[in-house]
Formats: C-alpha cells, sequence, structure tokens
C-alpha cells in the first residue's frame, strides 16, 4: 500500500476555533477544526485533515496536518509526483528540515518547496496545523486521490468498509490507467474485505507495472494475509 | 530555506484601501496564485471586492489572524482565524474588510482544470509603489518583464503605456497603447479619458 492510515488512535483536541461551517450556493465556508482526523501510517503517524476532499477542489491541491507536540508534522518525502509546494503554519509551531536547512516556523510562517527536495516538519506546540497547498507547474492539477485513500483506509480499520471501499472506487474511477489505483484496492481487500477480491485487483496491477507491484508487494504489510494463498506463488514466484 | 514569516512579506497599499502582500511573487511559484492580505486599520478592506469571471479561479480565503467580515453574493459572514471561505464559482462577487487590524488572510487560486498562468494583476500591483513615487523605469521594468511572459495581454500593455506616457517615453507610451486597442478595442475608451495620457493625447495615431 502506497497511502494509507496508521493503525493508532486519531488526536482528539477540543476545537480551539468556533464552528461556522456552512454550505451555500458557489461558496462554502468552514473551520480547520471542522475537519476530521486521520492518522496516516504511510505519513509516519502524521495525522491528515483532508481539506481537498472535503471541499472538492480542483484548481490545486491543499490539505492540513496535525500531531502532538514532538510528532512528525509534515511527513519526511519529496515530490515525486512533481508538485511544487508551499506550507503555510496555521497555529501553533512546527520546526522544519528542507533539504540542509531548518527553520524554526512560528505560526504565519511560509515554507516554499520544490518537489525533488526533501522536507519534513515536527510540530513544538500542541495544536499545531500545518496547511500543505501544492500542484504542479506547467501542468493542470489532477488530485491523485492519495488523501481519499488515507480517509477509505480509516473507513475500513473503523468497521465501516462499504464506505472504504465505496471511496476506494471513487479514486480508482478517476484513474483508469495504471497499476497503483488496482494495488491500492488489493490492500484495502486484503486488509477488509477478502482474498479472492483483493487477488482480482493485484492481477491486474502486475499485469499493469509487473517489476513495480512486485517491488512494492515484497514488502507490503496490508497483504500480509496474502502471501500464503496459493495465488500468491502464482503471481509473484 | 525559501521561507518568511507574512509580516516579513512586501507590503503594497492599493488604492482600493488593501494591503497586498505578495506571497507568489516572493518564492515565484509557478503551481498555483497564493498571496496574502492585510488591511491599513481595523475596518479597512483586506479583500478587494471583485469576481473571478475573467480568470475562472476557484478560491479559498483563509483568514489566518484576526478576523474579516466577508461579504460573498452579497451575504455577510465574520470569519475568524481557522476560518476559510472557498468560493467554487467564479461569478461570485467577493470582499473583506478586517475586523482587527493585525488581521491576515491567506488567498488562494487557479483554474481547474488548466495549468496555472501567472496572473496579470500582479504586475500592476507591483509596480503602485513606483509609480507613487514617480519612479517609471523602475514601473516600466516591471511591465516590461510580465509582458516577457504574455507578450499580448492587453491591460498590461495598457498600463505600460500609461507609464510610459508618464515618464515621458511618449512613442513607446502611443505604440503599446496601439498594440493594447489593436488587442481589445475596449482600452480606446478607456485612455480618452485617462489621466495618464495626457501628454500624448492629442499625438497623431492616439486611438479614436
Amino acid at each position: 500500500m502506497r497511502r494509507r492510515l496508521d493503525g493508532g488512535s486519531q488526536v482528539a483536541e477540543a476545537p480551539a476555533w468556533p464552528a461556522p461551517e456552512r454550505r451555500l450556493d458557489g461558496y462554502e465556508i468552514l473551520s480547520l477544526d471542522e475537519l476530521e482526523r486521520y492518522p496516516s501510517e504511510t505519513h509516519g503517524g502524521s495525522v491528515l485533515l483532508p481539506l481537498r476532499q472535503r471541499l472538492g477542489l480542483r484548481a490545486f491541491g491543499a490539505n492540513c496536518w496535525t500531531a502532538e507536540a514532538g510528532a512528525q508534522i509534515v511527513p519526511r518525502h519529496f515530490e515525486e509526483s512533481g508538485d511544487e509546494e508551499l506550507y503555510v503554519v496555521v497555529r501553533g509551531r512546527a520546526s522544519f528540515a528542507v533539504g540542509e536547512d531548518t527553520l524554526d516556523a512560528p505560526a504565519g510562517t511560509l515554507v516554499h518547496v520544490l518537489p525533488g527536495t526533501m522536507r519534513q516538519a515536527t510540530a513544538e506546540e500542541p495544536g499545531t496545523i500545518v496547511l500543505a497547498v501544492g500542484a504542479p507547474a506547467g501542468r493542470a492539477f489532477e488530485g491523485r486521490g492519495w488523501d481519499e485513500v488515507v480517509v477509505a483506509f480509516a473507513h475500513g480499520r473503523a468497521g465501516d468498509v462499504e464506505r472504504g471501499r465505496a471511496l476506494m472506487h471513487d479514486v480508482a474511477a478517476r484513474q483508469p490507467d495504471g497499476w497503483e489505483a488496482p494495488y491500492n484496492l488489493a490492500c484495502f481487500e486484503a486488509r477488509f474485505g477478502d482474498a479472492d477480491t483483493a487477488f482480482e485487483h493485484l492481477r491486474r496491477a502486475v499485469a499493469s507495472a509487473p517489476a513495480e507491484v512486485r517491488g512494492y508487494a515484497r514488502e507490503d504489510r496490508d497483504l500480509a494475509s496474502l502471501r500464503d494463498d496459493p495465488h500468491w506463488q502464482e503471481l509473484f514466484e | 530555506m525559501n521561507a518568511a514569516h507574512v509580516d516579513e512579506l512586501d507590503r503594497v497599499e492599493l488604492p482600493d484601501g488593501f494591503v497586498w502582500r505578495p506571497i507568489r511573487r516572493r518564492f515565484d511559484i509557478r503551481a498555483f496564485g497564493v498571496n496574502a492580505y492585510t488591511a491599513r486599520a481595523a475596518g479597512s478592506p483586506i479583500v478587494e471586492t471583485h469576481k473571478e469571471t475573467q480568470l475562472g479561479h476557484e478560491e479559498i480565503y483563509l483568514v489566518l489572524r484576526g478576523r474579516a467580515n466577508f461579504t460573498i453574493d452579497g451575504n455577510e459572514h465574520e470569519l475568524a482565524a481557522g476560518q476559510l471561505v472557498f468560493v467554487r464559482d467564479p461569478a461570485l462577487e467577493r470582499g473583506a474588510l478586517a475586523v482587527d487590524a493585525d488581521t491576515v488572510v491567506l488567498a488562494l487560486g487557479g483554474k481547474p482544470g488548466e495549468p496555472y498562468e501567472v496572473s496579470a494583476w500582479e504586475a500592476m500591483f507591483a509596480a503602485v509603489p513606483a509609480a507613487n513615487r514617480e519612479d517609471w523605469d523602475e514601473a516600466i521594468r516591471i511591465h516590461d518583464d510580465a509582458l516577457g511572459e504574455r507578450p499580448d495581454h492587453p491591460a498590461l500593455l495598457y498600463n505600460l503605456a500609461c507609464m510610459e506616457a508618464r515618464g515621458g517615453r511618449h512613442l513607446d507610451a502611443l505604440l503599446h497603447l496601439q498594440r493594447s486597442v489593436e488587442l481589445d478595442p475596449k482600452w480606446a475608451a478607456h485612455a480618452h479619458s485617462d489621466a495618464d495620457f495626457a501628454a500624448i493625447r492629442s499625438e497623431p495615431g492616439f486611438p479614436v
């Protein structure tokens, strides 16, 4: 699984801001504290507040991250997608490491990072929220759905498998080509559904990109329940 | 590291009363539009009253500090730090007044389905301080830079012509004004009442 949810508990803090959430014709008002919170295993335990999905953003990506003080808030990564990113410390304080540099970043700090530069941040105060905005320069933004996958796995872990599965299929429907969507569906089914369906998705992923899928599948804990199945040997050995 | 605090951003006080704090331009961001806005005082404009019909942008306005009173499509909403309004429909008029003097609003925008293009208004805003101190060379340079990326943008050409006319470069002003009108005839009407062109209005070739 490339993008999924941590099994840890959600960060639950009293909202610091009032909640004026309102949907109106052509516009919408909400408080960041109204966003659900989803710890992400594939993002080092950082807690996602899925703003892009909530608003249905189409022109650029924008999501928030939070974490307990001392914990990772912006996952260590560079942008394989080619997205240029701006991080905005909305509340609290974070310490950023970007390339070889470090920065103490109180609320109101803006950090711009190009796609190939490694970045990471740690929350330094309780309740810290960092907004991450991203899109590719020179190309139209397309939501790849990693954030929805994080949310879908949360639903699966909470026992609402149908809701999670529906979200996974929404993401897959937007990505008819490539191996990632069927691979993620296989991971979801292996964790929360049934093995036969997981193998169906996994076969499609392997057919699309055999080398990449073999590379990920070998170490992926989401697929652990499939490894003793004879179908696994057929696919990979 | 490419970083700054919002209080460290340039302050460009605009004629409409709000204060532009350029972010995209500061970091040369090419993938989406992003800027901050502050106000001259409590009760003053912080977000220009406008629509996004021309650019087709969807926009988020996030209050980073203080409070702002937004008017969206005629409806008023007071938003505090950590609250946002997402304006999905470019045709809706939106604007805001600062409730607190130190309010900061972050604005994000882009057009769905298309690569981001730097908006021409940025160069016009950026040239305001130079124009205010009558540093026409600097104001012209800022417009020239923007036109390097978008050479046939009528509004940029028109504004460049304004700066050139004020700076005494009358022939350049006339040529750029003619080109602007050629690309979009509506600029001829603007030129007739624009005080910037007082020095060249009687020249042969001034758009009629």
